[in-house]
């Protein structure tokens, strides 16, 4: 259950979307605000107390991509975009720009409150917490060590920054650029084979079963993300 | 160069030409080959023998008038009157005429002027080096003037050719489209040879005459040569090595690319008047300056319809798009109402659920009509429509279709102005009761609820005007041609929903019964739609 307290915008040009996103989250006890277009969803966002925004890619006065870039000018507010199938480098760009999480349209309501609880855990939890847990996976930043059921998995300098990069940003999906700059640094930005090549290494060293990860999944097209809770 | 019987066959100076290469080949024909006055070298002497007459005159006039000068001069120094002679020669009348004036010269001096005069024999033999000198300079001079003049000739011949080459580039330049430009073509060839020319490109599988002299026709065996000419890339027809049976002679018109089409010139009016290598060398210059036009006109032609596709298909792209948006959005809500159900019902009062139900009803109504009409324009644009003929009576449409638009209706006032006694229209009842209910739901979505709608029919002249007008905003002005197209809805903040199709529906329905549909603005403001529907022919009065 989500803190009750929670408002949450939801922009989104097709009122019956907005009536359903009201409905199914009025229910768990959030507070929905609505805008039906960009500009309105910019103006709310500037005024009111929000702590997350539900945002359409494709509103009718302004790309969903530059309604992120506007709000990350000066806005850590947790972004929750909402895209369709075939609008793919949309959400990548809108990723790239900042936004927390996707969810492809039509989405289950279980899947769109896990995902909006998911963003709205790692906003409220201190960003340098030391030692990141999940399942048998044990990964302590202070000592630099990484655990695999209380045995210590030796990793190269590369792999640890990845996964430490990944451990940060834990159940957030991070897009093959965000990971390619943060790790290897500008000018790797096209060098995918690298990221490739390290990620099949962090899962053969992490994962009891490679075939099926639990720990690092794969995000089509997008990235990857490090997975939180079950 | 004697007359030959048989005109169809290669003539010599052709084969002669052809064969020679890079080397100039001169032709001196008995009876210049005249082509034109255009092209007709209005200087050359007429009738060479009278050239060499006047070579002869000139030599008597100057024997007659060096005799009183005798008294003067020493007769070594009257030569030099017939030097000037046999250089004037030279100069105006040729070689052949001068090198005649030199040795006439040489007897006239010889018999007139050198002791013993009057007979050839001399006395004194240092004359006989004035003869020598005489006849050398002569002969030098006449060859070095006739030089000068061949240089001349060419240089004026050239002068012309290049004219005639920089009119026509001039013109195929200046012409747009592929039509204008063959016939540019086909206009410098008649004017330059003063012959009939026709033109023809590859349609499909055969060539088509695309641009001919008047009352040029081609019969079988000339489409045969031109066809060979094409195929092989290589001349053919009259005056040349192939299928030289033909009226014409066929010139390729060959680019780097290949042969683009055929240029016809038609054969000498008579058997020896043929063109000369020098023009059959520019009429090769005129088939390769068109070629290149044609093919840059072929080549922009192609890139314009390689754009015309690529907006296509940035349309079907753009369609696409608009119709998976609109498909998809019903179907979050249905989809996100259901999961909310079945995985959240716990957590849903009665009010939610009904609220998620409701929402997801209305949701499935809306892809309802959206798939219907994108079936019904499937159905019109398939021509898989069927128009009943049935005279109908408009003032049963507008009660019909107000009757199923009784929900949407609500407190709107709406005008009704149908005259009692305007004709029946002949038209399916169904499909026009369609039209009437789009262009309805049209004017209530677009203007505010208590705008009045007016619906008003009239007849005018031999169809019927059925005008439904709503006092909204009205359509934008930039909009109004287009707001008839599949998909296409007019951008509003207010985010009218629909599929943008009802209004292309509605043209269809209309233009099967073979009527139409107008859009316009009232001057005050609001939207008006026309419909315009034929009445069969009058019945005679009485």
């Amino acid at each position: 259950m989500a803190d009750p307290s929670l408002r949450v915008l939801v922009v989104d040009d097709e009122s019956a979307i907005r009536r359903y996103l009201r409905t199914a989250l009025g229910a768990h006890g959030y507070r929905v605000l609505e805008a039906a277009d960009a500009q309105t969803a910019l103006a709310s966002a500037a005024v009111e107390r929000l702590d997350l925004i539900i945002l359409d890619l494709g509103l009718p006065d302004l790309d969903g991509v530059e309604v992120t870039r506007r709000l990350r000018e000066w806005t850590t507010l947790p972004i929750l975009v909402l895209s369709v199938r075939g609008q793919e480098a949309d959400k990548i760009a809108a990723l790239d720009a900042g936004a927390d999480d996707y969810l492809t349209k039509p989405f289950g309501a279980g899947e769109l409150l896990a995902r909006l609880r998911a963003v709205a855990r790692r906003a409220s939890s201190a960003p340098d917490e030391p030692v990141f847990t999940q399942g048998d996976l044990t990964v302590d930043l202070a000592r630099r060590l990484v655990l695999v059921a209380g045995r210590e998995v030796a990793l190269t300098p590369t792999e640890y920054d990845l996964l430490r990069f990944l451990v940060t940003h834990a159940g957030k999906a991070l897009t093959h650029l965000q990971l390619l700059r943060q790790v290897w640094g500008p000018g790797y930005e096209q060098e995918q084979h690298l990221l490739r090549v390290n990620i099949s290494n962090l899962r053969r060293k992490l994962e009891p079963d490679v075939a099926r990860p639990r720990y690092i999944q794969t995000e089509p097209g997008v990235g990857y993300r490090l997975r939180t809770g079950p | 160069m004697p007359a030959r019987p048989d005109p169809n066959h290669q003539s010599a100076v052709d084969r002669l030409t052809r064969a020679s290469g890079p080397i100039d080949v001169h032709v001196v024909s008995g009876q210049p080959a005249t082509i034109r006055a255009g092209a007709e070298r209005s200087w050359l002497p007429h009738r060479p023998w009278s050239r060499y007459l006047n070579s002869l005159l000139l030599i008597v006039v100057v024997t007659v008038a060096g005799q009183p000068l005798r008294l003067f001069l020493s007769p070594t120094n009257v030569v030099m009157l017939y030097l000037a002679a046999v250089v004037y020669a030279a100069v105006v009348w040729g070689r052949g005429p001068a090198i005649l004036a030199s040795v006439l010269g040489v007897l006239a001096f010889d018999l007139f002027f050198v002791p013993p005069t009057f007979t050839l024999a001399v006395s004194d033999t240092e004359y006989v080096l004035t003869f020598i000198g005489l006849l050398v300079v002569g002969i030098v001079v006449s060859t070095l003037a006739a030089q000068a003049r061949e240089q001349a000739e060419a240089a004026y011949a050239r002068a012309l050719q290049t004219g005639q080459l920089y009119d026509l580039s001039r013109g195929l330049a200046a012409a747009a489209e592929l039509d204008e430009l063959l016939s540019v073509l086909r206009r410098h060839v008649e004017k330059t040879f003063g012959r009939q020319a026709a033109i023809l490109l590859p349609d499909g599988e055969n060539l088509a005459l695309r641009a001919a002299s008047l009352d040029l026709a081609l019969d079988e065996d000339e489409r045969a040569a031109a066809d060979w000419a094409f195929r092989h890339a290589t001349p053919a027809g009259c005056n040349t090595a192939n299928l030289s049976a033909a009226r014409l002679r066929y010139l390729p018109l060959s680019t780097a690319r290949g042969a683009l089409g055929v240029l016809g010139v038609m054969g000498p009016a008579q058997p020896d008047r043929h063109l000369l290598p020098d023009q059959v060398r520019l009429l090769e210059a005129f088939a390769s300056q068109g070629a290149l036009a044609i093919e840059r006109a072929e080549l922009a032609q192609q890139a314009q319809q390689a754009e015309v596709l690529r907006a296509g298909e940035k349309l079907q792209a753009a369609l696409l798009n608009s119709i998976s948006h609109d498909l998809r959005t019903p179907l979050v809500s249905i989809t996100g109402a259901l999961s909310s159900l079945q995985e959240d019902s716990a957590a849903l009062d009665a009010d939610a659920r009904r609220a998620l139900l409701d929402n997801a009803r209305g949701e499935a109504e809306r892809l309802n009509r959206l798939v219907g009409n994108l079936l019904e324009m499937t159905r019109l644009e398939a021509g898989a429509v069927r128009v009943k003929s049935e005279l109908v009576e408009v003032v049963d449409l507008v009660e019909t279709g107000l009757e199923q638009l009784r929900d949407r209706l609500g407190d709107r006032p709406v005008v009704v102005d149908v005259p009692a006694d305007l004709p029946l229209v002949p038209g399916d009842f169904v499909l026009l009761v369609q039209v009437l209910v789009n262009l309805l739901d049209n004017a209530f979505k677009y203007s505010p609820a208590a705008a009045p709608v007016e619906i008003r029919a009239r007849a005018a002249g031999d169809a019927v005007e059925i005008e439904v007008a709503d006092r909204g905003p009205g359509l934008p002005p930039e909009d109004l041609g287009r707001i008839f197209n599949k998909f296409y809805r007019v951008q509003r903040p207010g985010s009218v929903t629909g599929t943008g199709l009802g209004l292309a529906i509605c043209k269809g329905l209309v233009e099967a019964h073979g009527g139409r549909v107008e859009a316009a603005n009232w001057p005050g403001g609001g939207a008006r739609f026309v419909v315009t529907l034929p009445l069969p022919p009058a019945a005679p009065h009485g």
